[in-house]
């Protein structure tokens, strides 16, 4: 099977000369070969350099013209290095005539292609004179806005707020421009009125606030109210947008109908949105219609008849409530989470288990202990593990406001039950965990309740729970001290790496020996770690041999602080070393020669 | 190199592709290593064994997230790494990497989905086209299918194989003296092994998949029997619990691809055999989804999908 791609030869260009390999590349933009054409394209500029800015204006860009009917994946790559091109055809002063290819390309059919025409022209419209923008880049846009196809006027959308910035101080241009954007706004097309509204909240930001009053607004209350779900979930986004820009008072009397619409749309992907963007709509709308709107519409979010926009409510709820009052929070939205704690969708729960100790500080401790707490507890035992989960990982912030004692007395029976849990990712949030509860737990609780659940996780079925189970030890031994490893970890852990019966137990047991060997004392590794790991030098299993080379490797250097255990990386850790690179595989040895070397 | 390979495997298991010029490396390596193996691999034990992978990428991390990574456990893989799911070159080729670095650890054998016919058709073929924008990758990867084992034996007791038995091969020498180095052809013994399943019947039956056989209990204890073999440990069929004994635990189906097309609601499961050869199944769900949903589909979708 040929394998090399077929070469081509650049016809009358001296294979010796420096310009070949650029021959050959211009020779690629005309190839038969896909391939070859999308090489050749995505090193465009490595052309237009080579042919300098004169030839590439002359030559490349009329070509370039000319070469807009190729796939979707040329036109693609096209689209997009067209944007950083300015340099390469002789600076701004000249950058005007990529324009022509770009507007080419924001009509084709392809949507990623436009979109990358679009960003590129927007690239160019920054560095364009006034003058150019006059003669060249204003009448563009307006092509494409009158454009036949609603491809030309989807693209048209997306140029309006970098040129508006560009042009907003002569009132002639910027007039005509808001009116044509009002023109997009009412297309017939869906496609069109969707990427308006995607446009708009740019656009609001540079028009200044007399025209949004009087242009803008009436176009987001049109688009607001469009017949397509997907044109008005879009304008969430615009709302918020507005709503920064108006003072609170011009909120309510602007914002406040449109806003009690999307919040009670018919269709559920438009209440998402909503349900999704509340605490954004409530930072911008002011203090007044949280309090009077936002709450109620808040409450009615949480217990929406769709599971979705329940979870996207549920995922708000810290945020949202950080706005409001401690009362408000207890009277009115407590009730709701009460109910979310039990809802039917398990996504919902898990959203919910997320989210909802970000309510702990809010609430302050009292208030945790009545009301968070026994929602804590209902979550922990739910029978969909990712609720589980959610719940365990984000359990710190209870602690902070509660402290540990509490919240160890009250959960400690369930966390018990969740370091059996048979979801493993659930078991893993538990040991992240325990360090924690150990330093606050102290070390007499810690022996009696939770040591053999940190020792029975090294013999985990789950490789990720064993190696989570390893680094464990080493995070308690760093609370605990030296001494207590010496006693309560380390003889276990070595019992453990002798195992006869299966080579996994002595390879977990070798990976906690070298784990520990790094929190504890150089006379320790001396007493007790050193021998036992060369004691598996011999071992059948290759895996271990390696990983007993691994061991040395990490020993070595932590031998050589102390002058008392120094002196055993000649008579003890080389002589293993030399013998597991004469080993008969292959790995064994690559481990011990690179300890080796590592030892010296 | 060999820091150039190991950076090459990182890339991979972050799921990025690496260039061109480096897959035929890495596939010109990987052929010098594949060559020298044997039509049936010789496996040492302790291994874990895994099924169908289906470029099924981030629940192939999954799959060594409870397994352990390689070098530390020794893994075989029973072919169909590649087409149906969203990252077959990503995942074929972070496999190979795997090979080329740590040969002795790690096995690859062939399976009915490592051929240029099969790829063209379910997704292999147009995910390389997509992702380098030629046919290369897919030929250099296609050259190298060639040269993968078409079974193994671990320890001289357990014949693994992505499909089968066929019905003109009593011996595992007879497997041996094919000449493995080609496309999987329509029939014949090279493409039983790789196509045929095991059922309920006596004797040999018509597949209904168009190639290879159905086989039954008589046959797995006729070919144990002469092999003085304990086990066979094959791939190939979907089963929704993620592994299945069969004929009184003398056949086992393993099963590595969660949630199969990201749709059939299945668990997978990896078969761990210790240094005495004892059984132990591990079970797994698909990788979680991180991505957010954005606008969301009445079922939360996958952020791939086919």
């Amino acid at each position: 099977m040929d394998i090399d791609p077929p070469q081509t030869v650049a016809s009358g260009v001296d294979p010796n000369s420096n310009i070949y390999p650029i021959a050959v590349l211009i020779e690629e933009l005309k190839h038969d070969d896909l391939s070859l054409r999308l090489n050749a394209v995505k090193r465009l500029d490595t052309i237009a350099a080579a042919l300098g800015p004169q030839r590439a204006r002359d030559e490349l860009i009329p070509f370039l013209e000319e070469s807009i009917d190729d796939e979707d994946e040329i036109l693609l790559a096209l689209a997009e290095s067209l944007g950083s091109f300015t340099d390469l055809v002789g600076g701004p002063d000249h950058a005007h005539e990529l324009l022509g290819v770009l507007e080419n390309l924001a009509a084709v059919e392809e949507t990623v292609v436009r979109d990358k025409a679009v960003e590129s022209l927007n690239q160019i419209c920054r560095v364009l004179s006034e003058m150019q923008l006059m003669s060249h880049y204003i009448p563009l846009v307006k092509r494409l806005t009158m454009g036949d196809w609603f491809t030309s006027r989807t693209s048209a959308t997306g140029l309006y707020s970098v040129v508006y910035e560009r042009m907003q101080n002569n009132t002639e241009i910027a007039d005509e421009l808001r009116t044509m954007f009002v023109q997009l706004s009412n297309d017939d097309t869906p496609m069109v009125r969707r990427a308006a509204a995607k446009a708009f909240a740019p656009l609001v930001k540079v028009v200044g606030k007399k025209h949004l009053l009087a242009d803008l607004i009436p176009v987001f209350n049109k688009l607001a109210e469009d017949e397509q779900d997907s044109v008005r979930l879009l304008t969430v986004e615009d709302l918020v947008a507005i709503a920064q820009t108006l003072t609170p008072a011009e909120c309510k009397e602007l914002l406040l109908q449109p806003l009690r619409n999307l919040a009670s749309d018919k269709s559920w992907r438009v209440r998402y949105m909503v349900a999704l963007k509340f605490r954004d709509i409530a930072d911008a709308v002011g203090e007044d219609i949280i309090k009077e709107e936002l709450v109620p519409a808040f409450v009615h979010s949480l217990k929406d008849n769709e599971g979705e926009v329940r979870s996207a409510a549920s995922g708000q709820v810290p945020g949202f409530c950080r706005l409001i009052e401690r009362d408000t929070i207890l009277n009115q939205i407590m009730p709701c989470v009460k109910d979310l704690v039990t809802d039917t969708s398990q996504h919902v729960r898990a959203a919910l288990a997320m989210e909802i100790s970000g309510l702990a500080p809010l609430l302050g401790k009292e208030s945790t202990i009545e009301n968070l707490l026994p929602l804590f507890l209902q979550l922990l035992k739910d029978e969909f593990p990712d609720v589980r989960l959610n719940i365990i990982s984000k359990i710190q912030q209870v602690n902070e406001v509660i402290g540990i004692e509490l919240l160890s007395q009250s959960l400690l029976p369930a966390i018990m039950e969740l370091a059996e849990d048979k979801q493993w990712r659930v078991r893993l949030a538990i040991i992240d965990y325990l360090p924690l509860l150990a330093s606050q737990l102290g070390m007499d609780f810690f022996n009696t309740q939770l040591l053999s659940m940190c020792l029975s996780w090294l013999g985990d079925a789950v490789f990720s729970i064993r190696e989570a189970a390893t680094a464990n030890l080493k995070k308690l031994t760093e609370v605990f001290g030296v001494d207590w490893a010496k006693e309560a970890i380390i003889p276990k852990v070595l019992e453990i790496s002798t195992s006869p019966t299966n080579y996994l137990y002595r390879m977990t047991g070798i990976n906690a020996i070298t784990i520990m060997a790094q929190a504890v004392t150089p006379e320790v590794i001396k007493d007790q770690i050193l021998p036992s790991v060369r004691l598996l030098v011999n071992d059948p299993i290759p895996n271990i041999r390696f990983n007993v080379a691994k061991s040395l490797e990490t020993i070595a250097p932590l031998l050589k602080q102390s002058p008392d255990t120094s002196g055993l990386i000649e008579s003890d850790v080389k002589p293993d070393l030399i013998k597991l690179t004469e080993d008969s595989d292959n790995d064994v040895r690559f481990f011990a020669q690179r300890a080796l070397l590592s030892a010296q | 190199m060999g820091s150039d390979l190991d950076r090459q495997i990182e890339q991979l298991r972050r799921c990025e592709i690496i260039k061109e010029i480096e897959v035929k490396e890495l596939c010109l390596k990987a052929r010098e290593i594949l060559v020298e193996e044997s039509n049936v691999q010789r496996v040492d034990a302790p291994v874990t064994i895994c099924g169908d992978i289906h470029g099924q990428f981030w629940d192939l991390l999954e799959l060594f997230l409870k397994g352990g990574d390689c070098p530390d456990t020794n893994y075989l893989f029973m072919g169909d790494f590649v087409d149906r799911g969203f990252y077959s070159v990503e995942t074929f080729l972070l496999l190979l990497a795997l090979k080329v670095r740590y040969p002795d650890r790690i096995t690859l054998i062939r399976g009915n989905h490592e051929s240029r016919q099969i790829t063209q058709v379910y997704g292999f073929y147009d995910e390389c086209m997509r992702k380098y924008g030629s046919v290369n990758v897919w030929r250099y990867c296609c050259e190298i299918f060639d040269y993968i084992s078409l079974g193994a034996i671990i320890d001289d007791k357990v014949f693994c194989v992505h499909g089968g038995l066929s019905p003109s091969v009593n011996t595992l020498d007879q497997i041996r003296t094919i000449d493995r180095k080609q496309e999987v052809p329509h029939d014949g013994p090279m493409c039983d092994l790789l196509w045929s399943d095991p059922d309920d019947i006596e004797g040999w039956g018509l597949s209904p998949r168009g190639a290879g056989y159905l086989f039954g209990k008589d046959v797995v204890e006729s070919f144990l029997h002469t092999n003085d073999l304990t086990l066979i440990a094959r791939a190939h069929q979907l089963v929704m619990e993620g592994y299945k004994e069969m004929f009184e635990g003398k056949i086992v189906t393993v099963w590595s691809a969660p949630n199969y097309c990201y749709r059939c609601g299945n668990v997978a499961a990896i078969l761990t055999l210790n240094e005495k050869l004892d059984r132990h199944y591990e079970l797994f769900d698909a990788a979680r989804q991180q991505e957010s949903r954005g606008i969301p589909a009445k079922k939360p979708a996958p952020d791939y999908f086919l």
